[in-house]
């Protein structure tokens, strides 16, 4: 069953400076089927961001469609959650809160939420950082914590946009293979934005690369799960896949 | 050298055990100096009084109960004008801060009238309201919102995007996004603005209440000169500083920090 689609979608931005229009997303059709992880790859400037933006309602779309379990979407809502790069997590809000802020949108009680929100910190392994605020945790945790926020609301996809660019390297592998043991556990549907191509393999059910606001190709991925970067990093099928990937982000 | 830093060690050790100390000891030169000169009577004694004198009319002024009413007069205005000043200010400042249009079309107005400044305007009022509380509030209305707005409207726009983006996508109304994101994100830049205003707002109280007053402490430093009483006005020049040090270094300023810290908006 797909979740996501998009059909023929495009984005024209008017510059205002050059006085001329960019267009940065050309056609890109694309379905995600529920449960689904998917790594969308491409060189800067490719669009990337363009498109998640415009799924996640924060930009309006110029041509095409976006739909998702078969309805148009417009404007930002809660069954499209959003990891973001810079974390966006609310500073004068402890980590429980934050976690719990979905759900305090939808009505739930206090109790109630805050039961949600230890569930979610627990499966991130941040139990112990419950009532501390943001700026008191490493940038992992606090990523961690934006992870398992829009997890809490259980979105039926969820958005991330280079989510790890922003942590060293060490910390980074062990978000993603913390990641990939979630998704496992809870199976959202994903739709991952990243510029590097073996954190795209490592990650995801189905790799598709981007090139000037177009769709390449895709590459499926069938890697057995859990992945393990000590494991994968002499493993052929990886090396291969990532190669392959590589080749075509390149050529893009 | 060595007995200077050692001196300045126990200083710092002395006032970290007891900070109200540290309030107060920056004063002794000051009042030592000020006693010296008025004792060494290089002035005569009723254009120059001492520290003496003033705390003897402390006590008699007390005493008649003419000055805890004077004082208890000037902090209702600064009170009642804060509280107006903040309940135009902020609304105004977010409405300026979130909205493009609100912003292009009241930021002009807002600088013209700002630089009109408060006193300016007692000449109209006057002829307005009279010499009365009216016309008082409106001037320390329109000292405090100035820097309310102002430093509201770039608290709201210094709340990074995302923020607002995440709380939306979290299932926020735009109204919630308002209240969860945009008010706390703003608050130590509100809180700032307060901090200005008040400063600003208890200077022209005291300006206007020597030239519309019936009571107050600027009243009251007013109307000594009339009988040549150089002790009330260096009196309430005294109790003018001293309010505003405790107001602000005990209240506005800790509150200020205390906001910006603990949300990590401050890095210091
Ligand atoms: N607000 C905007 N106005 C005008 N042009 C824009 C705007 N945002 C993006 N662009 C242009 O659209 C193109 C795609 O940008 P986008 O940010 O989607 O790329 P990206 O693939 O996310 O790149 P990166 O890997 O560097 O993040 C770029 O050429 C960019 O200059
Ligand atoms: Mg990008």
């Amino acid at each position: 069953m797909k979740t996501l689609s998009l059909r023929n979608l495009g984005k024209t931005y008017f510059d205002p400076y050059a006085g001329a229009h960019v267009t940065a997303v050309h056609d890109v059709s694309l379905d995600v089927q529920q449960g689904e992880f998917v790594s969308v790859v491409g060189p800067s400037g490719c669009g990337k961001t363009t498109i998640l933006n415009m799924i996640a309602g924060f930009i309006p779309h110029s041509k095409g469609e976006i739909l998702l379990d078969g309805t148009p979407v417009n404007g930002p809502g809660p069954e499209r959650g959003v990891v973001f790069q810079s974390f966006a997590l609310f500073p004068w809000k402890t980590v429980l809160d934050n976690v719990g802020f979905g759900p305090k949108m939808r009505g739930v009680p206090k109790a109630e939420r805050d039961r949600i929100a230890r569930d979610y910190l627990a499966l991130a392994g941040l139990s112990h950082a419950a009532n501390r605020y943001p700026n008191e945790l490493s940038g992992g945790m606090q990523q961690r914590v934006g992870v398992v926020r829009a997890l809490a609301n259980e979105p039926a996809v969820l958005l991330m946009d280079e989510p790890f660019a922003a942590v060293d390297a060490q910390t980074r592998m062990t978000l993603q293979e913390e990641l990939t043991r979630i998704w496992q556990d809870r199976k959202p549907t994903v739709l991952f934005i990243t510029h590097d191509v073996g954190e795209a393999v490592f990650l995801a059910n189905r790799v598709v690369v981007l090139s000037k606001g177009r769709i390449l190709d895709e590459v499926a991925v069938d890697l057995p799960r859990p992945r393990v970067w000590d494991q994968l990093v002499d493993d052929d099928e990886f090396k291969r896949l990532s190669a392959q990937v590589l080749q075509m982000v390149r050529a893009a | 050298m060595n007995l200077l830093l050692q001196m300045w060690g126990g200083y710092a050790r002395m006032t970290r055990r007891w900070p109200a100390l540290a309030a107060v000891i920056p004063f002794i030169p000051v009042v030592a100096l000020w006693t010296i000169v008025a004792e060494a009577g290089l002035f005569p004694r009723a254009f120059f009084p001492g520290p003496a004198d003033v705390v003897r009319s402390f006590v008699t002024l007390t005493y008649k109960g003419i000055l805890p009413d004077y004082l208890q007069d000037s902090l209702i205005r600064l009170f009642v004008g804060a509280s107006v000043g903040m309940a135009l200010g902020v609304p105004l400042g977010i409405l300026i801060g979130t909205s493009r249009w609100a912003h292009r079309i009241c930021w002009p107005v807002l600088l013209f009238f700002q630089a009109i400044g408060d006193i300016a305007w007692l000449p109209i009022l006057l002829i307005w309201f009279g010499f009365g509380l009216t016309t008082m509030t409106f001037v320390i209305v329109y000292t405090v919102l100035f820097p309310v707005v102002l430093n509201t409207v770039l608290g709201v726009e210094s709340v990074p995007r995302d923020l607002g983006r995440a709380a939306l996508c979290l299932g926020a109304s735009r109204a919630r996004v308002l209240w969860e994101v945009t008010l706390p994100g703003a608050l130590p830049n509100i809180i700032t603005g307060l901090r200005n205003g008040l400063g600003y707002g208890w200077r022209a109280l005291i300006a206007v209440e020597m030239i519309v007053g019936t009571s107050g402490i600027g009243f009251m430093m007013f109307d000594a000169r009339r009988a040549g009483s150089t002790v009330e006005i260096v009196l309430g020049m005294i109790i003018l500083g001293l309010l505003w040090y405790v107001v602000d270094a005990w209240i506005l300023a800790p509150l200020e920090r205390a906001t910006g810290e603990r949300w990590g908006l401050v890095t210091s």
